[in-house]
């Protein structure tokens, strides 16, 4: 896509993003809309609004400022969307920050600018940026001058993303940039993964098929990641058949996801009520045993959980 | 003539009932009379208003109730309202003590006298106290379990796994000549039965107070005077001190601890607690009953030692201490009374002036022997001027005590060898003898007898000063040498193991002696320094004086006794250096950070030296510096800065600038008129920045006017000769040190509140004058008004300003603002022995004390919250730990020369490997060091933990967190100082 992505967040400090300290770039907008998202914000590309009901101090600005007439505390998710024009009016003026506008365009410069201040922590702990959201694929060339940016000025640079894109494309603007590939596989019937991620999972494995060719032939470095979401994708059907591809394509680590229940307060923020959400298994985190057990399956199979 | 009120009448009542009471029933009147006579005082009650005015007369033996305050008072309460005093009537005494520091009830007069009052009171109400006590405990207690509702109890066994794995390292440091795994990961507390035995007895023994050191100092003053001596002259303080204390080191009981491997003992008790009457010795005298039944710290105190301080020791000590000599010299100063409303500055030369390291080395090197004959040398020549020789000859009186006392060790020893059945205990008890006999008297020349010379020197060092800072230095430097020559001798690699092992198991035992006293902290003490032990600093690493890598053999065997051990004093620091020490050095700091959770705190030691420069020290001088206390730089054997000297809200003199000169809580006006928000005095930020540095300067000129005058009160009460004769300089000037006889002489500020003062400027400057978001006046009526009334207000402060340790371009300079002018105007006043004045940014636990009696403040902090930890940035002030490690770093070092305290709290993730932790504390520390950042200290526990902790405290004995520079037992801690720790930032690594 040509188009500029919006920025949701830029995270520092983050250890469990790839190697080191890092700072993570979040993208907002993906071509898979996973049921489970664990940053409901980043599924669609334009601008949104949140609330969060936890800061509200209940002083009324935001009510008196709205133009449309969208906001009342009769409303559960407390903004009605469809009158919503975006203005953010309310937000500007929310003393308590409890209205927040979701994703903002950045320049390269900025962004640059903001991830270069942590260099001496990635220099001391070998690491880096990370890249993730929403998918960054999502807008091929803005990624790509970033990651030129930070290339030419020594950063480690991390993709986290779904496998959904254009491999030509992704090849020639992305990879002489990379050095580090995470790479998810959810799903792997292919009806589920319509059912549950809302598109087709063929492209995806077949990039993550040959993208591992490459870096098994002394290209970047590949780590599968597989999200255990409790009653799909931790299922056992699901996970044998994930780790049979992996074994049958001679990939030798995996890294398992848990899950976390954290979600469910930022759907809410953004006016989303996932029936999912109720169901019990996803009230909570995932617990000990149900890990262990899936990573044996993996085990069996002679591929290493880091 | 004011009215009176039915309180007046109540207290009258209640006044005539103690004095019947004590008058006609024998076992209470019997406490009326003290060893040298009738025990004289009076004490005023009265309000401000007048409401109230009463006063109790204690004169030989006859007891009235007088309806006015004679002139003569020994001391007054005062009260601010009624409902004071009655409140006072009916709660328990801990209670009674926050009513003094919120500043409702004030004292005026010698304090030691409402401690006899006290006491009285709780002969009178024991039962009474007990129950009140014993419910305020269940109160407590519930409180406490609430905040710990739902946590998985399986994060109690954190700890413990922790230690299970642990890292090798590679002999890299040049230092290093024996071992080969400097982390010596093979080995664990379990190796060592002996160190475990010593550990188990120190968590679980309750401390008890020893009159020892007191009454046989007393005995020797009341047969030779004290100001005069037997025949009619003036005696020289340190003559006077020196006979003392030569007679006290002849008389103690030599005590070898059963099983230990190093003989002598501070007190008579396991763990005990040391009375320093010419200090704050007769601030417990109040809790001679209740010592043992308060909630936090409690002691025990035998009937026998009650009695012999009751009547015996403090009566003769009332006036003899360095508070009432002040006071009473100066006339009751402003500055004192300052003081003692407890909310703008805490002074602490009333209890100690100790914060130094003594000259171990010459010791080790030459003896006691060789160092009196230097003295001998100094009086032939330098004989004709009589303070120079009284000073010399107490400096050898007091060489001769210690040799004294080692001798009757070794004749201890001996004896229990005799008596000794177990075959090894026996030679080790003779060996002890052998070593007595030899040290300190003579040079070392293995290391158990460097050791053992350390510890009886040390023990004789606690018995002429107050335990409370005195810090024992770089032992790692200073035992090699032995170590090395113990080594030499050694031929077979299954030796040298075994000697290895030996070495680390009497260093732990060197660090468990550490633990056998603890300083008095009377009950508002656990509510100003929570948790606190006599910070006894152990600084390892570094560069040696020549400037090249100091790391040796034995930094990594401290650092293993460090980690196996995991207690709370000695205080272990370590200093970096990015360019001498290796990486392989920071990483075990870093380990041994994350095994204990919360030691040793880090230093950068470039950047230490680098805010020293001000004072041009020669060279190989700055770079033996080592930690006194908390964090402070001292250069070894031959400094007296005593780091600690005063404890300083910075916030209140903020607060002092909002009021025009008044401080709210203490309702005084006692500061100069510098504007008042009301009527728009201040037209710009810079206009009100100076108002706040008026008061701040004002602040500081008062505190340091009380510094220098309990100075003189230490040079007349109690110079030090034992510690003069170790520390450089005061033999070649024939000069105590309290009198400025050391090398180098300055006194240390620790400035409280950095973080607080900078937001609240912040704000300040942003919303009222850059962005004119909001009135001053309006500001100022949401703050007197806790921000009640305008929720909307608060929001916008708390979120809407950048704070320091958020990566804004502006806090980090204003920041850098406050601390230059700390700096500056410290800079330019001198100590009582002609020493400059240093500032430090780090707080021991006072940034929670001074935060419960300060209001709210413009950064939206709510009235009665803790200040931030030294320096610390606000817990919200970013998401991002890294922002807070930049903008800390930022700060400048010249304006910070009695260093900083810098907390973080980090939580390891439970995916984590150990080697992955590690790694990740590491990069916080190296980065951070590079950036310039000086001193680093960090607390690795969970939220989780710490509530648990607070909850089931039986479960945590020996969880240690870092304060502010010191450590403590989080289950010792007061309830405020447990939140404060809970709610700090965690950053999960």
């Amino acid at each position: 896509m040509k188009r500029e992505p919006l920025i949701l967040d830029i995270k520092g400090n983050s250890l469990d993003d790839g190697p080191g300290i890092r700072t993570v770039i979040f993208f907002k907008g993906c071509p898979l809309s996973c049921v489970w998202c664990q940053n409901p914000e980043s599924k669609k590309a334009d601008v949104e609004i949140s609330f969060d009901e936890k800061e509200c101090i209940g002083c009324d600005t935001c009510l008196e400022v709205c133009p449309e007439g969208a906001l009342s505390r009769d409303n559960p998710f407390f903004i009605d969307r469809e009158r919503c024009s975006l203005c953010f009016d309310c937000a500007e003026n929310c003393p308590a920050l409890a209205l927040t506008v979701v994703g903002r365009e950045m320049s390269h410069d900025e962004i640059v600018a903001t991830v270069l201040k942590d260099k001496p922590f990635y220099d001391t702990s070998g690491g880096g940026v990370t890249l993730s959201g929403g998918e960054p694929t999502m807008f091929m060339d803005f990624t790509a001058l970033l990651l030129r940016e930070l290339k030419s000025r020594g950063i480690h640079t991390l993709l986290e993303t779904c496998g959904l894109f254009n491999l030509n494309r992704f090849e020639e603007a992305l990879y002489p940039y990379l050095d580090m590939i995470y790479y998810d596989l959810k799903l792997h019937d292919p009806d589920e993964h319509v059912r549950f991620c809302g598109a087709q999972n063929d492209k995806i494995i077949e990039n993550f098929i040959e993208l591992h060719r490459m870096s098994a032939e002394g290209g970047i470095p590949l780590l599968a990641r597989v999200p255990l979401i409790p009653g799909i994708t931790d299922r056992e059907s699901n996970l044998v058949a994930i780790a049979n591809l992996l074994r049958t394509q001679g990939v030798q680590t995996v890294q398992l996801l848990s899950y976390n229940p954290l979600w469910h307060e930022k759907e809410r923020k953004i006016g989303v009520e996932n029936p999912l959400s109720l169901q019990e298994p996803m009230t909570r985190w995932i617990d000990a045993d149900k890990i262990e057990r899936s990573k044996d399956i993996f085990r069996r199979e002679k591929i290493e959980v880091v | 003539m004011p009215k009176k009120s039915s309180t007046n009448t109540l207290v009258h009542i209640l006044l005539l009932l103690m004095a019947a009471n004590f008058r006609f029933r024998a076992s209470l009147r019997k406490y009326l009379m003290g060893a040298q006579g009738w025990i004289n005082f009076s004490v005023g009650f009265r309000t401000e208003t007048g409401s109230v005015e009463k006063a109790i007369v204690f004169q030989d033996g006859t007891i009235e109730v007088k309806s006015t305050i004679p002139d003569n008072v020994s001391v007054t309460l005062i009260f601010r309202s009624d409902d004071g005093v009655k409140k006072m009537l009916k709660v328990p005494p801990n209670e009674v003590l926050n009513m003094l520091m919120k500043n409702s009830l004030r004292l005026e007069g010698n304090l030691a006298y409402v401690q006899i009052f006290n006491f009285f009171i709780s002969l009178l109400l024991d039962k009474k106290h007990r129950k009140m006590m014993e419910k305020d405990r269940q109160k407590e207690l519930e409180m406490r379990q609430e905040t710990a509702s739902s946590i998985d109890p399986k994060i109690r066994k954190e700890m413990d796994t922790r230690k299970k794995s642990r890292l090798s390292g590679e002999r890299v440091d040049p230092g290093v000549r024996y071992l080969d795994d400097p982390y010596l990961a093979r080995y664990g507390l379990d190796d060592f039965p002996r160190l475990k035995e010593f550990v188990d007895i120190h968590l679980d023994t309750k401390p008890e107070i020893c009159h020892e050191r007191p009454k046989l100092l007393t005995d020797w003053f009341l047969k030779h005077g004290f100001e005069i001596d037997e025949n009619g002259n003036k005696w020289s303080p340190e003559l006077r001190q020196g006979e003392a204390f030569k007679y006290l080191m002849e008389k103690r009981r030599p005590i070898i601890r059963d099983n230990d491997l190093i003989a002598g003992t501070t007190t008579e008790k396991e763990i005990g607690v040391v009375i320093y009457p010419d200090a704050h010795g007769t601030m417990i005298w109040g809790e001679l009953k209740s010592a043992p039944h308060r909630f936090l710290n409690p002691y025990d105190i035998s009937d026998e030692t009650a009695h012999i301080l009751h009547h015996y020791v403090f009566p003769y000590w009332t006036k003899r201490n360095f508070r009432e000599w002040v006071r009473e010299h100066y006339g009751n100063p402003l500055s004192q009374a300052m003081d003692e409303r407890f909310a703008v500055y805490f002074l602490w030369k009333s209890v100690a002036l100790s914060h130094t390291i003594p000259d171990f080395p010459k010791l080790l090197r030459l003896g006691t022997k060789q160092i009196i004959g230097e003295i001998d040398g100094e009086l032939k020549t330098n004989g004709a001027d009589n303070e120079k020789r009284n000073t010399l000859r107490a400096m050898m009186l007091c060489l001769e005590g210690i040799n004294a006392y080692a001798q009757n060790l070794a004749n201890q020893a001996l004896d229990e060898a005799e008596r000794e059945t177990d075959p090894l205990r026996k030679l080790e008890l003779e060996r002890l003898s052998e070593i007595c006999q030899k040290v300190p008297e003579t040079p070392a020349e293995t290391l158990d007898e460097a050791v053992n010379a350390v510890w009886i020197v040390w023990v004789a060092l606690h018995m002429e000063n107050t335990n409370a800072g005195l810090s024992i230095g770089r032992l790692d430097q200073w035992f090699q040498p032995y170590f090395e020559a113990d080594m030499a001798k050694i031929t077979t690699d299954d030796e040298r193991q075994l000697y290895i092992e030996r070495a680390i198991e009497l260093i732990g035992c060197f660090y468990m002696r550490c633990t056998d006293h603890l300083p008095l902290v009377p009950d508002i003490g656990n509510y100003l320094f929570g948790g606190s032990s006599s910070d006894q600093v152990i600084t390892l690493g570094g560069v040696k004086p020549d400037g090249e890598d100091a790391v040796n053999d034995m930094t990594y065997i401290f650092l293993k006794v460090t980690e196996i051990l995991g207690i709370r004093d000695p205080n272990v620091n370590a200093r970096y250096n990015p360019d001498k020490n290796s990486e392989t050095y920071l990483k075990r700091l870093c380990e041994v950070n994350y095994i204990t959770a919360a030691t040793p705190s880090l230093h950068n030691d470039k950047v230490v030296m680098e805010s020293l420069e001000q004072f041009n020290y020669p060279p190989e001088d700055l770079r033996d510096w080592a930690a006194t206390g908390c964090v402070e730089p001292t250069l070894c054997g031959k400094h007296i800065g005593h780091t600690n000297c005063m404890m300083m809200n910075m916030v209140a003199a903020l607060e002092m600038a909002l009021n025009n000169g008044l401080h709210p809580l203490m309702n005084w006006d006692v500061g100069p008129k510098t504007g008042s928000i009301e009527e728009g005095d201040f037209e710009t930020f810079d206009e009100f920045f100076d108002a706040f540095s008026t008061q701040f300067k004002f602040l500081i000129d008062k505190s340091v006017e009380l510094n220098n005058m309990l100075g003189e009160a230490h040079a007349v009460l109690r110079p030090t000769p034992l510690l003069s004769s170790l520390i450089e300089g005061s033999i070649a000037k024939g000069k105590d040190v309290t009198r400025g006889g050391a090398k180098y002489n300055s006194s240390g500020s620790a400035c409280i509140g950095l973080a607080d003062v900078t937001d609240s400027l912040m704000v300040i400057k942003k919303l009222v004058y850059d962005e004119e978001k909001v009135s001053f006046k309006e500001l100022k009526e949401a703050i007197d008004t806790n921000f009640a009334e305008n929720p909307a207000l608060h929001a916008v402060v708390t979120k809407r300003v950048p704070l320091f340790g958020s990566d804004s371009e502006e806090a980090p300079e204003i920041a850098n603002s406050v601390a230059k002018f700390a700096h500056d105007s410290y800079w330019n006043h001198r100590n009582f022995r002609g020493g400059r004045y240093t500032t430090g940014f780090w707080s021991m636990s006072n940034h929670v004390a001074f935060g419960t009696l300060s209001g709210a403040l413009p950064s939206g902090r709510l009235a009665g919250k803790a200040f931030t930890p030294g320096l610390t940035p606000e817990a919200n002030a970013s998401k991002n730990l890294l922002d807070n490690i930049r903008d800390v770093a930022r700060l400048k070092p010249e304006n910070m020369n009695n260093n900083i305290a810098f907390n973080v709290k980090v939580v390891p993730a439970p995916g984590d490997t150990h080697e992955e932790i590690v790694d990740h504390i590491y990069s916080y520390a190296k980065t951070y060091f590079d950036l310039g950042g000086m001193q680093m200290q960090f607390n690795v526990v969970t939220s989780d933990m710490l509530k648990d902790a607070m909850a089931n405290p039986e479960n945590y004995k020996n969880l240690l967190v870092r304060i502010s520079g010191y450590n403590a037992y989080f289950v010792t801690l007061n309830r405020e100082m447990q939140m404060e720790l809970i709610e700090r930032a965690e950053y999960g690594i």
